[in-house]
């Protein structure tokens, strides 16, 4: 007989540690010298107890046990190793007797893994061995790739099942899932389960289509692949992957499913996550603009086929950029969130669209794309996308207009935001989502520029007549952020002791290559609103630039700034000027105020209270182009004034007309009964400027002195002209010795 | 190894070559190892078949012969092999009434292998 022993290999390797078991000397001398012969490693034992001894402290690979011993015989002694821990399956076997039919049986219940019938035919033995020890290493591996595969299900939430069609009938046949399997769906191991027990477990809201798809599936034992969201039975809710292939026996019949189930609640969750970050704004909760384009486009081709009309409504915050920079970005996302909520409530505004449904004909799904979505920034959007004419559109528009104008709190503070609404309405206004929007953001921003706080519809007109002028607000809003703005510094002089005595700060706009003018783009500023933001730019540069120029060669009196009435009407004023104060560690009174004469006196009522505030902080405000406007004389005793400035078209004309003259000497003399500073603007020759001197006002400013000039040349002019005393009115100043000093001049060094 | 040939009808001469060529140089003496512990455990059985006979204890006696058939047949001793089996077998049926005869075989067989047996081993 040929010994069939493909695993020599294994043999030269390690020798096999055999036990071996037998009472009898001669057939364990044999037996041992045999498969020694054959490659094994025999470790001889005379008895059942020897044999457990040994084991205590040595593991064999495979066990002989001869089945009839005196003593402990090989059953006994078989059920004890089983017994020990480690010892479940080695693999035992039992030698028997020939015909020895009740020691086979024995054999087995005693846990043997194989008989062998006692003979001399020792390759039969050890081929048996071989088997039995490649068979014990394959179910070692067996076992290691099933521990290591039930470790990879636990770690993918995912076990397998197996389906049966069998059972009795509404029974729902019988099923049969793994520990994991159990376990994902809330089951302890051996839990008794049953198909239409699992389905119990299926949300109720969707338990009439699983079981209709699984009704489904069955019939045509097609492959099973879907989500079911479920309830366990611990209460959590999660969402089982169920994926199954059918079975069929030898007939071709389907005979069940065999799959897995695989808890993807985690998976889908941050699908969904994805979903919505990709198409929601992450702030508002609002549909973004890429979620609002593709809701758009669907509305048009909507309306296209049904033939009806489409709304665009274009809403953009009036103050939120002033809300944003006085009271930080936090306070800006509570408003923008506030405001969001009050949009939604103006549109049957919808989440999720029927996506599905857009299609069929006579469907109104299409009212579904119906939402207001987030643009960015403060711009928002409405869509409409059935409407029967414009009239629909300007109701909602009113209805946004209303919503917004109530206070909003923020920040623990009362904010009152307007909005500006431009209509677009399809076909009319544009074919397509770009033309849409364009046209509803012109007619929007002719709202901005016509004084906001209401709705316009978009019409051909609109551009033609504004459109320069829009384009040069829309870019004055970005000017800021873009750092186009600079301000130019006219120096204020003391003629009498030739100093420089203070600064007006001038708004510059340079845009592109060119420097848009004052006169193009402040009256569009104050008409627009933007002059806000300017205004605040202006006070925080301004008070910049007096650090640096204290720095640099120890200025110590005041830059002034511009402001229109309206922004000494805001409360937050003198905060600003507190903080830019603080953040660029000056005093206060470094920066100076000018309103004109004619907004003073148009606001008084409004702007007293800010003024009385300002002289609390020692900011000194003067009244700029004195002399043009019908003041009270009784409220310029009480006003907190610090400096009138007389109007240049008074200074132009002295020594011109007697009557200017005339005007300029009743001015200085208001202001030195009232104990004001005085200072004369826009002189320009040497005359005006002895005259203006003779006539009592030694401050000045004027193209004589310098234009208003950048803050680095404005320093140069002071370094070469000032101080070596080169310019001619310097000359002509010292030559004068006129006039009272003026009434609290500002004293201070030569520069 | 030499047999004389009176050892012929006691010991299977293919089963001795089958026991020769476990160990063909005879570099581990097994023949001789077998033989010396069939010998052992022969000398050792006999009396206790005996003495189990005598007893009655048939558990003893089935036990005796159930070891003794194996291992005579291992070493030759086939007709003692057959014996052993004859009672194994009747004992295990419980046919105890013509048992006598079988153990004389036994007892007389025997002590005929344990003869042959002595004379293989060297002194």
């Amino acid at each position: 007989m040929t010994p069939a022993l493909p695993l020599a290999d294994e043999l030269a390797a390690k020798p096999p540690e055999v036990l071996l078991v037998d009472d009898d000397e001669v057939n364990l001398l044999l037996t041992a010298v045999a498969l020694r012969e054959r490659g094994f490693h025999i470790t001889e034992s005379g008895g059942g107890e020897h044999a457990l001894q040994l084991l205590a402290d040595w593991a064999p690979d495979i066990i002989v046990l001869d089945a009839m011993m005196p003593g402990l015989d090989g059953f006994a002694t078989c059920r004890r190793l089983r017994a020990m821990p480690g010892y479940e399956n080695v693999p035992v076997l039992m030698l028997t007797g020939l015909d020895d039919d009740a020691s086979i049986t024995r054999a087995y219940q005693a846990g043997a893994t194989d008989f062998f019938v006692k003979a001399n035919q020792w390759s039969l033995l050890a081929g048996r061995l071989q088997y039995l020890l490649r068979a014990s290493r394959t179910r070692m591996e067996l076992e290691r790739s099933q521990a290591k595969l039930a470790r990879a299900q636990d770690l993918a939430r995912m076990g397998s099942f197996d389906w049966r069609r069998v059972g009795a009938a509404g029974s729902g046949g019988s099923l049969m899932l793994s520990a994991q399997g159990l376990r994902v769906l809330g089951h302890g191991p051996g839990d008794p389960v049953s198909l239409r027990a699992i389905l119990r477990l299926v949300q109720r809201g969707e338990r009439r289509s699983v079981l209709r798809l699984l009704q489904g599936v069955a019939q045509h034992s097609s492959v099973l692949a879907t989500d079911v969201p479920v309830s366990l039975p611990d209460g959590r809710q999660r969402i089982i992957h169920v994926e199954a292939e059918p079975e069929f026996n030898e007939h071709g019949h389907g005979v069940g499913y065999t799959g897995i189930v695989q808890d993807v609640t985690d998976r889908r969750v941050a699908e969904d996550r994805i979903r919505h970050l990709a198409n929601f704004d992450s702030l508002t909760g609002l549909p973004n603009r890429r979620q609002l384009v593709w809701r758009m486009e669907r509305a048009i081709e909507h309306a296209r086929r049904l033939g009806h009309p489409c709304a665009f409504l274009m809403i953009d915050l009036d103050r939120f950029k002033i809300v944003n920079d006085t009271l930080g970005h936090a306070a800006g996302d509570e408003l923008l969130m506030e405001v969001a909520q009050r949009l939604r409530a103006c549109v049957r505004h919808s989440e999720q669209v029927m996506e599905g449904a857009l299609e069929a004909v006579g469907s109104r799904a299409h009212r579904s794309l119906e939402a207001v979505g987030r643009l960015g920034g403060d711009e928002f959007i409405a869509l409409l996308p059935e409407i029967n004419d414009e009239r629909d559109a300007q109701r909602v528009a009113d209805r946004i207009l209303e919503v917004m104008r109530d206070p909003v709190l923020v920040g623990g503070q009362e904010c009152f935001v307007t909005a500006s609404v431009g209509i677009a309405i399809f076909p009319r206004d544009g074919a397509s989502v770009a033309d849409l929007m364009r046209n509803s953001d012109v007619a929007m921003f002719s709202v901005k520029s016509q004084g906001k706080d209401a709705s316009a519809i978009y019409s051909p007109l609109l551009v033609g007549r504004g459109r320069e002028k829009l384009e040069l607000e829309s870019a004055l809003h970005k000017a800021i952020e873009r750092d186009e703005l600079v301000l130019h510094y006219q120096p204020k002089v003391d003629v009498r002791s030739a100093r420089m005595v203070g600064a007006e700060a001038l708004m510059r706009w340079q845009r592109g290559g060119t420097l848009v003018p004052p006169g193009d783009f402040i009256p569009l500023a104050e008409e627009s609103g933007l002059i806000l933001p300017l205004s605040e730019w202006a006070l925080r540069e301004a008070a910049r630039q007096a650090r640096l120029w204290k720095n640099s060669f120890g200025f110590t009196d005041a830059i002034a700034v511009n402001l229109p009435s309206r922004v000494f009407e805001r409360t937050q004023l003198v905060e600003q000027l507190h903080q830019n104060a603080m953040a660029f560690g000056i005093p206060h009174r470094m920066v100076q105020l000018e309103i004109t004469e004619t907004g003073l006196m148009k606001e008084l009522q409004s702007v007293i209270p800010a003024l009385l505030q300002l002289k609390d902080i020692n900011v000194e405000v003067a009244i700029d182009d004195f002399g043009t406007g019908y003041s009270s004389l009784a409220y310029l005793t009480t006003l907190p004034i610090a400096e009138l400035k007389i109007d240049r078209s008074f200074v132009r004309d002295l020594g011109v007309t007697p009557q200017s003259s005339g005007i300029v000497t009743a001015i200085i003399a208001v202001a030195r009964s009232l104990n004001l500073r005085v200072i004369g603007e826009g002189v320009e020759t040497l005359r005006q400027m002895e005259v203006l001197h003779r006539l009592g006002c030694s401050l000045m400013q004027g193209f004589l002195f310098s234009r208003p000039i950048p803050p680095d040349d404005l320093e140069l002019w002071l370094k070469q002209t000032v101080l070596p005393r080169r310019a001619p009115w310097i000359g002509q100043a010292d030559e004068l010795d006129l006039g009272d000093p003026t009434p609290r001049m500002a004293g201070g060094r030569p520069y | 190894m030499p047999s004389p040939p009176a050892l012929a009808s006691v010991l299977d001469e293919a089963s001795l070559q089958r026991l020769h060529e476990l160990d063909p140089q005879g570099v581990n003496r097994v023949v001789e190892r077998v033989l010396r512990a069939f010998e052992t455990s022969l000398t050792r059985l006999l009396p206790q078949a005996a003495q189990a006979q005598a007893d009655g204890d048939h558990e003893a006696l089935r036990h005796v012969v159930h070891t003794l058939k194996s291992s005579s047949a291992s070493v030759g001793a086939l007709e003692l092999s057959r014996c052993c089996s004859e009672i194994e077998n009747r004992l295990r049926l419980a046919q105890t009434d013509d048992l006598a005869g079988r153990l004389k075989c036994l007892a007389l067989e025997g002590g005929r292998v344990l003869a042959a047996v002595r004379a293989l081993l060297p002194d």
